[in-house]
């Protein structure tokens, strides 16, 4: 059944990036699209060496991103500041833990789980490999939806930041790890938009 | 009067955006989806309701965006000071403390791109919905799927909640008009999106007199 199907490169026919038109190329590499007017290409440009760039920029900025402090809390003289992971065991211990695991999954996990995905789509796709094509496009879309979720703790820092703003008896100020956590998420979503998925359908062709 | 066609598609060829896949497509009932042949991945929707539903989503969350942002979405007292912030009042504060790229980083994905999604999604319908022929909806719908990645309200909403359990230890806490708002909000932003199909927003948007380049079968 499968081997009916075709990819519309081989006819010369490209779908359009930004609205899904169906364009034929007339042996071109680049043609504006007859209904949207964006630029229409075969393939993303240059897509896996973009994708592997942004990737492993996120890699490294997700080290600070877990080692330095998330958040600084000055209250009546003493200071404490939290990593994540000091975030997550301090709501842990203090029997709080939906709390725990929503964070835990969002900061710590998800980021992790959405690079090393990314990562293994890419390395598969080089390899021309033609195992598991659907469960990849699948897991590229995965990471497409969840990942803007690890954005969550900027978020609470950055309300808690603006909403306690008493001064002299209690401030919160961002941590370092706030500016290499959003670059995490923001380097991955780069990544997951510069690689194009139709390239794990590409092989022999 | 509604001459907004959606039902009268013709079968169109169409080529899968996650695997390249050309087919052809027939015409499906309102409601229903049809699915990529060779990966299973979604290739439009037909949504029920046409284009009268997201655009009545859209105005309305146009309206709970702008109660959303103006009403003090929490409450504060801390040893007897009352604060009353709205989001945008709590993204200025941290730019203050000296973090603007972090007020920004806050702010854009949480008030100002959705803000932009739900005017350009207004004008957009609109203009389609009434015949306007307005010129740059072209440009705008581009412009909302560039951004729609970026729009973040569900996330800043868990993050609400979240900070909300964190700050009670430290303050008495009081759910403001903001808060409900902002709540409300997030629901009709995602039924604003889930009602939407971008290919047929396309197709109306499309120059009739325009030469259009169907390619053939091979």
């Amino acid at each position: 059944m499968a081997s009916n199907i075709v990819s519309a490169k081989t006819l010369g026919v490209a779908g359009c990036h930004t609205c899904g038109q169906a364009v034929h190329m007339r042996r071109q590499d680049q043609v504006e699209c007859p209904r949207c007017g964006a630029d229409v290409h075969y393939r993303k440009h240059d897509s896996i060496n973009r994708a592997w760039a942004f990737l492993i920029a996120a890699f490294v900025m997700y080290i600070p991103a877990n080692t330095e402090p998330m958040m600084r809390t000055t209250s009546l003289g003493s200071t404490s500041s939290d990593t994540i992971l000091e975030g997550v065991i301090y709501f842990l211990t203090h029997g709080d833990w939906p709390l725990a695991l929503v964070i835990f999954a969002a900061s710590v996990m998800l980021p992790l789980l959405k690079m090393i995905a990314i990562a293994y789509i890419l390395i598969l796709t080089q390899r021309a490999s033609s195992e598991r094509q659907t469960e990849r496009t699948n897991l590229y879309k995965l990471a497409e939806i969840l990942g803007k979720w690890s954005m969550l703790d900027i978020f609470v820092v950055g309300l808690m930041a603006g909403l306690v703003q008493l001064g002299a008896l209690t401030t919160i100020a961002p941590g370092p790890a706030c500016i290499a956590f959003a670059g995490v998420v923001i380097l991955t979503m780069f990544a997951e938009m510069a690689f194009d998925p139709k390239l794990i359908w590409d092989r022999m062709e | 009067m509604d001459s907004v066609k959606i039902m009268d598609q013709p079968a169109i060829l169409f080529v899968c955006h996650e695997c390249d896949a050309l087919q052809r497509v027939p015409a499906i009932e309102p409601g229903h989806d049809a699915t990529c042949v060779r990966c299973k991945s979604r290739l439009f929707r037909n949504p029920k309701g046409g284009i009268d539903k997201p655009l009545a989503f859209t105005i309305a969350s146009m309206v709970f965006f702008i109660i959303a942002n103006v009403f003090p979405i929490v409450t504060l007292t801390i040893v007897g000071v009352k604060l009353n912030t709205t989001i945008t009042g709590a993204a200025y504060v941290f730019m203050q403390q000296g973090s603007p790229e972090l007020a920004a980083i806050v702010w854009l994905p949480s008030v100002l791109i959705p803000g932009l999604i739900i005017a350009g999604l207004f004008y957009v319908l609109f203009s389609i919905r009434f015949q306007m022929g307005w010129r740059y909806a072209k440009h705008i719908l581009v412009w909302i799927s560039r951004l729609l990645p970026w729009g973040m309200m569900d996330v800043f909403m868990l993050g609400i909640l979240v900070s909300m359990v964190k700050l009670v230890g430290l303050a008495d806490v009081v759910i403001g008009t903001g808060f409900y708002a902002f709540a409300i909000l997030v629901i009709l932003y995602a039924s604003t999106i889930a009602s939407l199909e971008p290919h047929t927003l396309w197709e109306c948007l499309k120059d009739p007199t325009g030469s259009r380049k169907e390619p053939g079968n091979g």
